[in-house]
């Protein structure tokens, strides 16, 4: 979905094209913070201001071939996903951005019998809300450290659908990944703050 | 009817109403029957919800200058191609 405060695509595509600086500062007021968001999911905090930056050039660039197979806002965060995953390729920070579609089980094997069914059970958390959760000091930095060592997709999976609230449609195109392997990076990435999340409450 | 590992490997499709009709209703008899996957399922839920209120999900700020120095920087961009 478009912003609120902006034109349709169809009325702000050829006032960009017409190179309109008030329709620069206003694409630029309604999604530089997202893209920033995105970018800083894939390549960490330290550059994804610099990768944001670098996207609208590219944005602009490639405008007079957008085809509008998406919406403007789907193919913008598209192309700050790519210029983010290029930046990490060519820095070498990562081996694989697809780390996260290799078979590794969702709960440690050792927690199921071998019928399948649980052996170790999960245990109650001490809160049931979340804000109950994140009044904790402490459990809130167990979130962030596990958010932060998420792999970039997995990352940005979740960001994009549990921070911004995209459709999983938006996301798998944004983030050039088919429809399951988007479903799976998103509940890899949920499941492991989830397992962070009760490997602290059952200290 | 899914064991509990299928209940842990698609409860994001579960809960995003992402499964078919029938693998939904073999879900919904599982949780009907088994407690600890209610609290697993129940505590993916809260999860997400935590997350979606984690300092984490604010999106970045953006300050007047900034964006104004954005467009400066489009400008030149577009320019430098016209040129």
């Amino acid at each position: 979905m478009a912003h609120p405060t902006l034109p349709s695509d169809d009325e702000l595509i050829p006032r960009l094209l017409a190179n309109d600086e008030t329709s620069y500062a206003q694409i630029v007021t309604a999604y530089h913070g997202l893209m920033v968001h995105l970018a800083r999911a894939i390549v960490g905090d330290a550059i994804a201001d610099e990768v944001a930056q670098e996207a609208w050039v590219a944005v602009l660039r490639a405008l007079p071939k957008f085809e509008r197979r998406s919406s403007l806002k789907t193919w913008i965060l598209r192309i700050v996903s790519n210029t983010a995953k290029s930046r990490l390729r060519h820095e070498s920070r990562t081996v694989s951005l697809d780390e996260s579609l290799e078979e590794s089980p969702i709960i440690d094997p050792a927690r199921l019998k071998p019928n399948a069914h649980w052996a170790s059970p999960p245990a109650m958390w001490h809160a049931d809300t979340p804000d109950a959760l994140l009044a904790s000091t402490e459990l809130r930095r167990c979130i962030s450290d596990a958010l932060a060592t998420l792999p970039p997709l997995q990352r940005a999976a979740v960001t994009l659908r549990d921070m911004q609230g995209l459709s999983m449609e938006a996301i798998c195109k944004i983030l050039e990944v088919s429809e399951s392997n988007g479903r799976v990076l998103l509940h890899r990435a949920r499941s492991r703050i989830q397992m962070a999340i009760e490997e602290h409450e059952g200290q | 009817m899914p064991s509990c590992k299928d209940i842990t490997e698609h409860s994001s499709d579960y809960l995003d109403r992402n499964l078919p009709w029938w693998k939904r209703m073999g879900y919904w008899l599982h949780l009907a029957m088994c407690v600890h996957c209610r609290r697993y399922v129940d505590q993916l839920k809260l999860t997400i919800d935590t997350i979606g209120k984690s300092p984490e999900a604010t999106t970045p700020n953006v300050s007047q200058e900034e964006i104004q120095a954005i467009v400066e920087k489009m400008k030149q961009s577009t320019k430098n191609k016209d040129g």
